[in-house]
């Protein structure tokens, strides 16, 4: 439990920061880039994840 | 021709080429150290470039090459690790380049971001500042342990030694 938690914690921290890297970097702010950007973060927290897993847990 | 177009042409001219040319010529101890300062350069006269013309969305050109840059300069590390070793690049040399990119990204970055005032352009700039610095650091340090290799044959520096 407390480990899909702590799962779960990491990839919304992730998705959050990588969601506003992705408003930030962008041009014109609209809803239909908020939705992409969203998607985008979500799939990038997923890779981030697993990437520092891959170097932190050996 | 404005001031920023002048900085960013000088930049081209006057840092660029040279580390080109070092990137061209010579041995890999000296080619892969040039590559990490040519691809800074390059994005800072991207940078340059964009405000000079007044065209922010070619601000994306330096944030592209702000990522693949260092991440190309890692690649040749891996490729020619065994050369590095057999020559390594100066300590001093490598650290005065190191220094050296800190100080033109810092140079170009802080005035554009004050030109660019508060708001999201200054935070893209800073960010690609960050990123470049950052960039920088990783690439010299990839340098550094494959160098350190040469030095200790036999003994497998931190990060190189292909067993993760």
């Amino acid at each position: 439990m407390v480990r899909a938690l702590t799962a779960g914690g990491e990839l919304l921290g992730w998705w959050a920061a990588l969601t506003l890297l992705w408003i930030v970097l962008i041009g014109p702010v609209d809803t239909l880039e908020w939705v992409v950007g969203a998607g985008a973060g979500l799939l990038a927290a997923a890779a981030a994840r697993g990437a520092r897993r891959a170097v932190g847990d050996r | 021709m404005n001031g920023w177009t002048a900085a960013g042409t000088a930049l081209l001219l006057c840092g660029f080429a040279p580390a080109a040319c070092g990137v061209a010529t010579g041995r890999a101890s000296r080619r892969v150290p040039a590559q990490n300062v040519a691809t800074t350069l390059l994005s800072l006269v991207f940078l340059l470039l964009a405000q000079g013309f007044a065209r922010p969305a070619y601000v994306d050109t330096a944030l592209v090459l702000s990522v693949l840059g260092p991440a190309g300069t890692l690649l040749f590390v891996r490729l020619l690790a065994d050369q590095l070793a057999d020559h390594p690049p100066g300590e001093r040399r490598l650290r005065a380049l190191t220094v050296g990119n800190y100080v033109a990204v810092a140079a170009v970055v802080l005035p554009l971001s004050a030109a660019a005032g508060p708001g999201r352009a200054m935070v893209k700039l800073l960010i690609i500042g960050v990123l470049l610095a950052l960039g920088s650091w990783v690439a010299t340090r990839a340098v550094h342990a494959a160098a350190a290799m040469g030095h200790g044959r036999g003994a497998p520096a931190e990060g190189m030694s292909g067993d993760r």
